[in-house]
């Protein structure tokens, strides 16, 4: 519970400061009172998923702060004008570490990190960045290359699909990456996509599933899905099926190939102990499989043990960046040069990729 | 032999105590009962009522935030309230406002770099156009098909959302947006000026208290107001004094449709800054609620308008402040909402104990 | 002497700062036709509601076969054997006869149709079963509400003005059936001012005045002239003698009229042909149902016909494809059968009432109300028709129906228009409103006024007008001019040429 001083001072100091920078509100008691930290997130909190990973990522930090941290969960928070007033009246409660947990959620979070200098704010998905404003994103590219080796494996008709949430680089990139590692085992391996244009509706990613089952697809990837509703209608179709962020296994018991899961804990701790020492600074946290955020787990026992062989050797050069998913040549879907060969792409190409590679059927949206 | 029960019998005229008495009793009612549902939750309920109900009065950034909630309200309810004693039912305002959030950014998205006083205001009555022209689609399939304006406006909501979507994920997406369903940044001249600093509360407040004023007159002392009452009271009596039904659908229509348009308008050229999902977001509906809560009256509606927006801002801060599920702050709104209505009907009737007698044989 | 079956001991009920019923002492013996007579205002209509538990007394006691009992709603009287029919009806427009009676009488649809039918031979009160409500004509609707009584089979059954809409053979025949009802035990409340009618039936008549009895009478004894003085406490005024002159150019002129309705149960009308002159009242009679509230919508403009503007004509304008505001523009004024929700706004008050149609009349300027011509107007209808009311801010519907209609008719006559169509003026109106109304619409002809007349009330129609036609089936006969004219044969055309049984 925030005392009401607390919530009076700060209102004092908000109105009086007219919002001006650098005017911290003077909070003598902060040493004493926990660190509140309020995770925003844009559907709600369901068992498996991107909000239950971001949510089971703050375990940790609780596990070593205890009493000195107060995390608040605000689920369901759709984005636009209602996020921003709650995002800001939370900071105004005084909780000073803010996790936006959408890219939705960028112009309000911003400008609370502008007006509020004690404030540290994490961002999901996004590429702004300032002082206190730390955007941050997974590789699942990683993780969905592997994924993709794997769906090649198994499938037996060489079509894979996709039920995509929107058609932003971040989800791009995993798709290319599943084509690209579904490739590398079997060249004529090809990806259909279909964008439902949203985090959270079962009732259309259930009929974006079977659309592409009804293709011919007999394996499905589930990217950035927060339902197990894919999973599910692959699991009663026999179609195999993948996802991002935590584990569906439950939903899926013959028919899982396995997650690219993201853990961030060790992300989170950091930023934590950086907000406690003063020495939060912001800056692009883009994490992979060697920052330990994003790895495949809960891999079916129906993949081939030669297919799994050559799977935990590219996981291996991931890890020792020998081997970058994203290494040339690459074709671009039209079968012009994307990336050279002997180059790679850098991080900040891979975040603005805005182009499907070879053996990815459905065009990008306009 | 007797028999008692219970039965609610008509006042001859509505009693002033209980008007005043009503509101006070439901808040009452609510209270106690989610009180039980607070304790049995483990939260602390004077936390959650400071929060919920207290809080946004008294707090000036939460009253900001209720004055900014209440303003597409307002203006969508005073619109459709006109339709409504006219019997002209539209529950098409959401597609309304979302196509005057679209006529609105069309400024924004087509000329990014215009800049001029002109614009916020060629942006709003711009978006009042579009909801306008939105609703003529119900209101000449009304007055020349007779087809039903509540399906009719309905429909034409599904479209609308559509048509947003569509216009994000394709020719009005923010080439610089990495692909996200979202328009450009509106530039500073495209956004409403705020008139209270430090807030985001910002001209369409003025805005709709003007626009109450206008309805208030409107339906008080015009002829054509009148006109539209009596057919919404008595149909045969409008045909009877020859006052044109279809003219009343279309009165009804636009009205409703430019208001709603207009607020649409309002919302992303003010808070929002930009044409984006969640344009879409309920205040066609939930106005419908605030004009039938407010009795169809402008003024009326001015209160209740206030009342659903404290609700909102309230549930709001009970989440972030007490870590309220968002499940509860609903059981809490709806069953204010409930216990409200309950209490009014009571202005109108009284209840009244029946002792029977069995006299036959 | 058998003990009462109803027995009323200071009957007192205020509204406000009316007094409506004050000490009433009333006894309604077994197997008897018993009469209420008043004025409009006197308190009948109270009494009746007090009888029928849609009120409850503020003082005073009912004693129902010896006991005192508490009527507190319909329902209850209806159990303890009182039924009635009121002067507004209590049916759902949007539902069938046959559905409206079974929200009351229990039993399936066919089974009650059946008794419909059977009823209505019985009692001449034929009626469709599956017609629906809102496609009958006023006189239609009130056989619907006595069939529905007598199916809950009464000890008691109050009767509102019940002879108003039957045409005269039928009159003959209901009064076999109340008497036959009274000979099995039934007791029937009469409440007419047809005096003729009260003396040639009732055993018993109460006078009501102000609120109070005045006289407990056997009408068989009294004359109607002393019923009438008994009831409104003083000389009857006597009708005004129509001047004779020349009628004037023709007004209204229908030539020929087809119509065929889109609703399968309302009347089509064919070949209807009238002319209208200056200084004339028209009347038209006939038995409700027949094809008169078609032609009313027809000629007010409330149903229009573009393809047929010529079958209709005003002032010597083809009119047919004109709506009612544009029609009301040539001087057309119409006061129509439902004084409530279509002639009224019930919810409204007076004032707002006379903007239904007077509004052209300085009461709006620029597009807004003026209020106090608005109260002006109103109060000078009020004053000037002698409508009972506390004012001009009154809601339309707490009037009694004789005082709406003065008010109505006042309001068209203000109008000062060319053409007055009157639909039903003294339907439910008592003897002193209705002479009053009756004198107005002859003033008016003397005036140079053309004035048509619906109505069902053949006395009426033969009191002030010239000639008459007779609508039967869509159907209008010749006209006929009244001085050369006698009841039985306006009669006859009412039911066709042959006589036909049970009608």
């Amino acid at each position: 519970m925030t005392s009401p001083m607390n919530r009076r001072s700060f209102l004092r100091s908000t109105a009086a400061a007219g919002l001006a920078a650098g005017l911290a509100p003077s909070l003598a008691f902060a040493q004493d009172a926990p660190l509140g930290i309020t995770l925003v997130l844009p559907s709600p909190l369901g068992d498996v998923g991107w909000g239950r990973a971001l949510a089971d990522g703050l375990e940790p930090v609780k596990a070593a702060y205890g009493d000195k941290v107060k995390v608040t969960i605000l689920e369901n928070i759709m984005e636009g004008p209602d996020a921003d007033r709650i995002m800001t009246k939370s900071v105004a409660d005084g909780n000073k570490f803010l996790v936006a947990g959408s890219f939705g959620y960028q112009n309000g979070a911003l400008q609370i990190a502008r007006r509020n200098a004690d404030v540290s704010v994490l961002h999901a998905s996004g590429f702004m960045v300032a002082p206190n404003f730390t955007p941050f994103a997974a590789k699942n590219f990683e993780g969905t290359y592997l994924l993709g080796m794997a769906a090649a494996a198994v499938s037996k008709t060489g079509k894979l699909g996709s039920v995509s949430a929107f058609a932003i680089p971040e989800l791009i990139t995993s798709i290319n990456a599943f084509a690209m590692g579904a490739q590398a085992i079997n060249p004529a391996a090809e990806v259909a996509v279909v964008w439902v244009n949203s985090w959270f509706d079962p009732a259309k990613e259930q009929e974006a599933a079977k659309a592409l089952i009804a293709q011919g697809c007999d394996v499905i990837f589930s990217n950035a899905q927060d339902t197990p509703s894919v999973v599910d209608v692959c699991e009663k179709s026999g179609a195999y099926v993948c996802n991002l962020n935590s584990s569906m296994k439950a939903y899926a018991a013959t028919k899982y190939l396995g997650c690219a899961a993201t853990d961030w804990s060790p992300f989170f701790l950091e930023a934590v102990n950086a907000h406690f020492d003063g020495s939060f600074k912001g800056h692009n946290a883009f994490l992979g499989t060697a920052d330990k955020v994003e790895k495949v787990i809960d891999w079916s026992a129906d993949i081939p043990a030669d297919a799994m062989e050559k799977i935990k050797a590219k996981e291996a050069g991931i890890i020792s960046g020998e081997a970058p998913v994203f290494a040339g040549p690459i074709s671009r879907q039209d079968g012009s040069e994307g990336v050279a060969a002997g180059a790679a792409l850098k991080d900040e190409e891979i975040v603005a990729m805005d182009w499907h590679v070879e053996g990815v059927t459905t065009p990008l949206p306009n | 032999m007797l028999l008692s029960r219970y039965q609610l019998v008509r006042r001859s005229s509505a009693s002033r105590r209980v008007a005043i008495l009503a509101p006070i009793t439901a808040l009452l009612v609510t209270i106690v009962l989610n009180f039980v549902l607070y304790i049995a939750m483990g939260k602390a309920p004077a936390a959650v009522f400071y929060a919920m109900l207290v809080e946004p009065v008294v707090s000036w950034s939460s009253f900001s935030e209720v004055l900014l909630k209440m303003t597409p309200l307002l203006l969508i309810a005073q619109g459709l309230a006109i339709g409504f004693r006219a019997n002209v039912i539209n529950i098409g305002a959401e597609g309304q406002f979302i196509l005057g959030a679209i006529f609105a950014a069309s400024i924004p998205v087509w000329v990014p770099q215009a800049t001029g006083g002109w614009i916020w205001p060629a942006m709003l009555l711009l978006g009042g156009i579009g909801g306008a022209l939105w609703a003529v689609v119900p209101a000449f399939w009304r007055v020349r098909l007779n087809a039903s304006e509540i399906l009719v406006t309905l429909m034409m909501s599904l479209i609308a959302t559509q048509l947003l979507a569509y216009l994000l994920v394709g020719p009005w997406k923010d080439p610089m947006g990495f692909n996200f369903p979202q328009s450009v940044m509106f530039q500073l001249d495209a956004t409403l000026p705020l008139i209270i600093p430090g807030t985001r509360v910002n001209v369409a407040l003025i805005l709709a208290l003007v626009w109450t004023l206008g309805c208030w007159v409107y339906m008080q002392r015009s002829f054509q107001g009148y006109k539209l009452i009596v057919g919404g009271l008595a149909p045969h009596a409008t045909a009877y004094a020859g006052f044109s039904e279809g003219r009343a659908v279309w009165i009804s229509l636009l009205i409703g449709g430019f208001a709603a348009g207009l607020a649409g308008a309002a919302e992303v050229a003010g808070p929002i800054g930009q044409l984006q999902r969640s344009v879409a977001s309920g205040y066609g509906y939930s106005a419908i609620i605030v004009a039938y809560l407010g009795g169809l009256n402008p003024i009326g509606i001015l209160f209740s308008s206030l009342l659903i927006a404290i609700l909102y801002i309230g549930g709001d801060n009970a989440m972030v402040s007490t870590e309220l599920p968002i499940a509860a702050v609903r059981v809490f709104q709806g069953s204010l909402l409930v216990c409200y209505l309950a209490a009014i009907t009571l202005v109108r009737y009284r209840i009244v104990r029946v002792v029977t007698t069995e006299a036959r044989a | 002497m058998p003990a009462p079956l109803l027995s009323l001991r200071g009957l007192t009920k205020t509204y406000g700062t009316v007094r409506a019923n004050r000490g009433i002492d009333l006894e309604v013996a077994q197997g008897s036709i018993h009469a209420i007579l008043g004025e409009n205002g006197a308190g009948k209509s109270t009494l009746m509601k007090l009888i029928y538990g849609v009120e409850t007394p503020d003082a005073g006691e009912v004693i129902w076969q010896g006991n005192p009992v508490r009527l507190t709603s319909p329902a209850e009287a209806r159990r303890q054997g009182i039924g009635m029919v009121f002067q507004h009806f209590s049916l759902f427009e949007t539902l069938t006869v046959v559905e409206n009676i079974s929200l009351i009488v229990p039993g399936r649809k066919a089974e009650l149709a059946a008794r419909i039918r059977e009823l209505g031979q019985e009692y001449g009160l034929e009626v469709e079963p599956r017609a629906h409500v809102h496609s009958l004509s006023v006189g239609e609707r009130q056989r619907v509400e006595i069939i529905r009584c007598l199916m809950t089979d009464p000890r008691l059954l109050i009767l509102d003005e019940p002879t108003s809409v039957l045409p005269p053979q039928s009159v003959t025949r209901l009064f076999q059936t109340l008497t036959r009802l009274r000979d099995r035990g039934v007791s029937i409340l009469f409440i007419s001012h047809k005096l003729e009618e009260i003396r040639s039936i009732c055993d018993r008549a109460t006078i009501l005045r102000d609120g109070q009895v005045t006289g407990n009478i056997d009408p068989r004894e009294h004359d109607a002239h002393d019923l009438a003085k008994m009831m409104i406490g003083r000389d009857m005024p006597a009708p005004r003698p129509a001047i004779a002159r020349e009628p004037g150019e023709i007004r209204l002129e229908l030539a020929g009229l087809d119509y065929r309705p889109d609703d399968p149960f309302a009347q089509s009308l064919s070949k209807i042909s009238l002319r209208l002159h200056a200084g004339e009242i028209l009347g038209i009679a006939g038995v409700s149902g027949n094809g008169q509230a078609e032609l009313a919508r027809l000629i007010s403009g409330e149903t229009t016909r573009p393809a047929a503007a010529d079958e209709i004509r005003m002032m010597g304008k083809s009119v047919g494809h004109l709506g009612a505001a544009a029609r009301r523009k040539l001087g057309f004024a119409f006061v129509p059968e439902e004084r409530l929700g279509r002639g009224a706004v019930p919810e409204m008050s007076l004032a707002d009432n006379s903007l239904l149609t007077a509004h052209r009349f300085g009461l709006v300027q620029r597009g807004l109300i003026n209020r106090s011509r608005e109260a002006d107007f109103t109060a000078r209808c009020i004053k000037d028709y002698d409508v009972r009311t506390p004012g001009p801010q009154a809601e339309a519907g707490a009037l009694s129906g004789g005082n709406l209609q003065k008010f109505i008719v006042g309001r068209e006559i203000m109008l000062a228009p060319k053409i007055l169509f009157v639909s039903q003026p003294t339907w439910g109106v008592d003897i002193g409103a209705a002479t009053a109304i009756r004198r107005r619409m002859v003033d008016l002809r003397n005036d140079g006024v053309a004035v048509l007349i619906i109505s069902e009330e053949i006395e009426e129609l033969f009191e002030i007008c010239d000639r008459i036609q007779v609508i039967r089936e869509g159907r209008l006969s010749p006209s006929l001019n009244v001085a050369e004219t006698r009841v039985e044969d306006i009669g006859r055309y009412m039911i066709g040429a042959e006589e036909r049984a049970g009608i």
